[in-house]
Order: C-alpha cells, then sequence, then structure tokens
C-alpha cells in the first residue's frame, strides 16, 4: 500500500512519527544529558539542555562506595548475580519441562496454563507469604530469597517461551537418535536444544532482563547485604540534598541491558512480551 | 469470531505444531522432565498461597505484641464493608486501566497503521520507538521524576516556551487533580511501543489476498480499513489487552517512584495500598485478605486469557 501515498500524506504520516519519536525518546535523552550536569547546572531555570563540560563525574561518584559515592558498584554486581542467578535457576527447570510439555503434552492442558497462570499473579500478593516464610527462615536480604522469588515469575515464562520454540521443531531427528538408541534425556540434550539455540538465547535475555527490571521483591526481600540497582535508584531520589545528575547516571547504567535488548532482538520482543501468545 | 479468522491471524508458520506421540520413551519419562520444575513452582506458588490463605483468616499485627488470633472471614467483611481506602484504591486501579490501556491501544493501533505504510525507513523508527518497553519501569518513573518537576523541570519550560509566557506550568505530581494523569502519562510512554509491536505483528500477517479482493468489490481505503484491516487485528489485539489489562492491575513501580500513592491517596493504586498495610503497617492478616482478593481478580482475568488462549490453538490444529 505504501506505494500509493500521496506526498502529502507522506509527510502528514512522517509529522505523526516525528512527533511520536519526540515523546517516546525525549524522557531517555532528558536523563542522558543530565547524568553529565553538574549540581548547579541542574538546578537553575530555565533548565539547561546541553552541559557545559561533557565528563563522566557523575557516573564516577554514582559507581564508587560510601563516603564520596553512592555505592553503585556494588548494586550493578547485586543485580548481575540475581538476574544470572535467576535466569540459570530458570533454564536450567524449564528447558526440560518445556520439552516435555511441548513433546508429550505432559499433564495435558491443565499443567500447560497452570504454569502459566504462576506468571499473572500480582507480585505484592505474593511478596507477603514469601516475606513471611523466609522471615522465618532467617533468610531476608540474601542472593536465595531474591533469586527464588524472581523465579516465580520468570520459570513460567521460560517454560511458556521453550514450549513454543519446541513445538515448531520436527520430531524427526529425536526419533532417529531414540532408534540408534540415545536416552530420551540425550536426545533432548544433544538433539533439540542445540536445534532451538536461538529461542535458548533470546529466552534467556529476556529472563535476565525481566529480573533486572524487577523493583518490588527487591525492594521487599532485601534491605542493606543485597540493594539491586532497581532499589538503588528511587533510594537516592528524597533527602533533603538530590544528587540529580548521579541518579541519572545510575539510571543510565540500569537501563543499559533493557535497551540493547529492545534494540538487538527486535525480532524475538513480540514473542517475548507476549509469552508466545504472538508469535511475530 | 470463527476460529478461521483466528488461525489467519497467526503466521504461518507458528500453525504447525510438533507434538509426538511416535516419540516412544519409557512411561515415566515426559514426568521426569517436568517434575524439577514443577516442584519447584509448587513450592513457591502454592505453598505460599494456602499460608495466605491462612493468614488472611487471622488478625496479626507484626507491630502488637498478640500473636495471630483466628478471626474466620472478619478480615475480608472489613475490606469489602468498611475500608474505604481499599474502595478508592480499586477505582484509581480502574481509572488506570481504563484511561491508560484504553489510550494505549488507541495510539499503539494508530501508530502501527502508520509504521506499516512506511517502507525503507520502517525498521529504523520501529526500534527507536520499542526502547521504552525494555527499561526497567522504576528508572521510567525516575526519569518523569525529573520531567515533571516543577521548578527545574523541562515541562514546565517547553509549555512557557510554546505558548509564550500565555501558559505556566504547575505541580504536576503535588496536586490532587493533575498527579493521577501523570502517572498515566509514564504507564502510556511506556507500553503503547508494545501494543505497537504486536498491532505491527498482527498487520503484517494480514493476507493481502484480502486487500485485493476488497479493492474488486470498490472498498476504499477507509472501508478497507474498517472491514478488513481492523477486524482482522482484533484477535491480537485482544491477547494485548489481556497482557496490558493484568500489568495494569499491579500497578506500583511508577507509583512508588513519582507519588509514593499522593498527594492523600490520589493515585494509591490497589498494589501499592497492599504494601502500605503489609510492609509499612505490618498487619499480616489484613493484607492477606487484600492480597487474596486481588488474586480472586487476576485468577478471573487469567482463565478469561488462557480459555481465549486455548481457543486460538484449537483453531489452529
Amino acid at each position: 500500500m505504501g506505494q500509493k501515498d500521496r506526498l502529502g500524506t507522506r509527510v502528514i504520516i512522517y509529522i505523526i512519527l516525528l512527533l511520536a519519536l519526540i515523546f517516546f525518546l525525549f524522557p531517555v535523552g532528558w536523563t542522558f544529558v543530565t547524568s553529565f550536569k553538574s549540581q548547579k547546572e541542574y538546578f537553575t531555570y530555565p533548565p539547561v539542555f546541553l552541559p557545559e563540560k561533557i565528563d563522566l563525574h557523575n557516573y564516577i561518584g554514582a559507581m564508587i562506595p560510601p563516603p564520596d559515592g553512592r555505592n553503585g558498584f556494588k548494586s550493578l554486581v547485586d543485580s548481575l548475580i540475581v538476574s544470572l542467578g535467576t535466569t540459570a535457576l530458570a533454564m536450567v527447570l524449564g528447558a526440560p519441562a518445556a520439552y516435555s510439555l511441548a513433546r508429550w503434552k505432559t499433564g495435558g492442558d491443565d499443567l500447560s496454563f497452570w504454569i502459566l497462570s504462576t506468571r499473572m499473579f500480582p507480585p505484592v500478593a505474593a511478596a507477603l507469604p514469601i516475606f513471611f516464610i523466609f522471615q522465618q527462615l532467617k533468610m531476608l536480604d540474601t542472593y536465595p530469597v531474591l533469586i527464588i522469588a524472581n523465579t516465580i515469575f520468570v520459570l513460567a515464562f521460560v517454560i511458556w517461551m521453550l514450549k513454543g520454540y519446541f513445538e515448531d521443531l520436527p520430531t524427526e531427528l529425536e526419533e532417529a537418535a531414540l532408534i540408534d538408541g540415545a536416552s530420551s534425556f540425550a536426545a533432548f540434550r544433544l538433539v533439540a536444544l542445540p536445534l532451538v539455540a536461538p529461542g535458548l538465547v533470546a529466552t534467556t535475555l529476556f529472563s535476565f532482563v525481566f529480573t533486572w527490571n524487577e523493583f518490588l521483591f527487591a525492594l521487599l526481600l532485601t534491605r542493606k547485604a543485597v540493594r539491586t540497582l532497581t532499589v538503588m535508584v528511587p533510594s537516592l531520589v528524597g533527602g533533603h540534598e538530590i544528587l540529580w545528575g548521579e541518579i541519572a547516571a545510575s539510571g543510565i547504567i540500569a537501563i543499559i541491558p533493557g535497551i540493547l535488548l529492545a534494540l538487538l532482538l527486535q525480532r524475538y520482543l513480540v514473542r517475548g512480551l507476549t509469552l508466545g501468545a504472538v508469535k511475530g | 469470531m470463527s476460529t478461521k479468522t483466528l488461525t489467519q491471524a497467526v503466521p504461518a508458520k507458528a500453525k504447525r505444531k510438533h507434538t509426538a506421540v511416535g516419540l516412544r520413551v519409557g512411561r515415566w519419562t515426559p514426568t521426569w522432565f517436568v517434575l524439577p520444575a514443577v516442584i519447584l513452582l509448587f513450592l513457591i506458588t502454592i505453598v505460599p498461597f494456602l499460608i495466605e490463605l491462612g493468614l488472611s483468616l487471622h488478625s496479626y499485627e507484626l507491630t502488637s505484641m498478640k500473636g495471630a488470633e483466628f478471626i474466620w472471614l472478619k478480615n475480608y467483611a472489613d475490606v469489602l464493608l468498611g475500608d474505604a481506602r481499599f474502595w478508592n484504591a480499586l477505582r484509581v486501579t480502574a481509572i488506570v486501566i481504563v484511561a491508560a490501556v484504553g489510550l494505549e491501544m488507541f495510539f499503539g493501533v494508530g501508530l502501527a497503521l502508520l509504521l506499516n505504510r512506511l517502507r525503507g525507513s520502517r525498521s529504523l523508527i520501529t526500534s527507536l520507538l520499542l526502547i521504552p518497553v525494555m527499561i526497567a519501569p522504576v528508572v521510567s518513573g525516575m526519569m518523569w521524576d525529573m520531567i515533571y518537576d516543577d521548578k527545574f523541570g523541562p515541562l514546565n519550560y517547553l509549555i512557557e516556551m510554546f505558548s509564550f509566557g500565555k501558559f505556566e506550568g504547575t505541580a504536576w505530581l503535588a496536586q490532587t487533580s493533575t498527579a493521577l494523569p501523570s502517572v498515566i502519562v509514564v504507564d502510556i510512554w511506556q507500553w503503547t511501543p508494545f501494543i505497537i509491536l504486536i498491532a505491527l505483528a498482527g498487520l503484517q500477517s494480514i493476507p493481502t489476498e484480502l486487500y485485493e479482493a476488497g479493492e474488486v468489490d470498490g472498498a476504499g481505503p477507509w472501508q478497507a480499513l474498517w472491514y478488513i484491516t481492523l477486524p482482522m487485528l482484533a484477535p491480537v489485539m485482544v491477547v494485548g489487552f489481556l497482557i496490558r489489562f493484568m500489568d495494569a492491575f499491579k500497578l506500583f513501580d511508577i507509583v512508588y517512584l513519582l507519588t509514593r500513592g499522593g498527594p492523600g491517596s490520589a493515585t494509591e493504586t490497589i498494589s501499592f495500598y497492599t504494601y502500605v498495610r503489609g510492609f509499612k503497617q505490618f498487619s499480616l492478616g489484613y493484607t492477606a485478605a487484600l492480597a487474596f482478593l486481588q488474586l480472586i481478580v487476576i485468577i478471573f482475568v487469567s482463565k478469561v486469557f488462557i480459555g481465549y488462549l486455548q481457543r486460538q490453538r484449537g483453531g489452529e490444529a
């Protein structure tokens, strides 16, 4: 249909899309600019659109340990540990489960949909009993508690994503492997898994970013020993002297994995964001 | 909506499913494959919810010395009959769902229709538009907090500049009348690209023959939009709507960062209220009842969602 648009129509379309681009990119751009501002440049009116000096002082201040900095590096490491731990746990348990659901319809639709439904729970409703249990176990404010809590949502996601990829994969090669005497686990691990490699990579990266972006569990289940980036950022907003430059810098660091994923894995984004319900 | 349209709305490659009853394995093999995941999910969902159900039947304040006391359904009665703040939170959440999700659907489909008309520049523009989707909501909140800042933020400056000083901005987050719309704008900013994305996927799976047939029958562009594009898009958009509904229902992060539910309780969503009762006031029993009521709503909506997916999958077979 594109060919038939008249010049006037095309101009209007581009103007609307340009306005949309400005709206959707402005907050990110503004945060980026702010991350280079000095304290004085932030607290002026009219606001400064281009900081005088572009240097990394806010990034350094955000990352180094107190008393001079906001300890962001520690938070970065915490976010990494929790995201990697959650993703690893969910992939190791999720991949065989997804395979079983896809190949043999184990437990029928009921099991698949029960698993899907765990993804829908409001986290705040799930947080209370988990808080309660881990308080009794004296395990609050540790990596395992956050990894386990995040797994609730990520595991269901992993199973549904991978189930879709296994269903798209023809069974002949695995059948051949079985006839040649391979165990069913070997057929799964050595034949099926490598064939869905792109799906595995996409699922892994999505799980990583979903956990990386998670906030509520991190806020409720950890205090000081573990403090992910998503908890660090709001903890800097408030208090009497707000260091907006450093907050913006930590925000920029916190959104890098997500933005990379959105740009590089656009092809998988539809599937990832709809749990495979819409296949783009 | 017939299964035929549903099938057509799914791209062709998704149609063939390879379930292998022929993949002969031991009787218990399939079970061993799922068991670890199912056990873990059981331990982290069913067990906590049984505990929560138990808690919800007790009066249990962590802040008082008294232990838990069994009170039957009193917590539920208190929430539903006596808690004005709960009903307010429900109202706020409903406004967010209707306004935010509604506008996201409108702008998302609209922008997708425009993007779909472009050729060369489409993928670049789409990539850029998608950036907000994968940003941590709490960081989105932080970004907009700077934008809304009434003294030093760019929004009020831009309003003043573009109206040549006729209008002045205001303290967007501090006023009852503007706080909730401000929160809703952030949600729209973050999730409209998600709708764009799935609407584009839906648009690209509409067979071009339909438009050719429409043209033969003398349909103009608006008729094609109304009678072909939108109906064909509907199944995918239902999925998008239900996902957004469930997410908007648990809106928390943005509110936490921008307003903490205020001013007063103008932006207090149901998730935020639950958080306040449970993790600020430590009324465990009462919060458990609140949480359970939300679960009922979400279980109901996810049943609709799942039923819809099942029918869609049924249509493929």
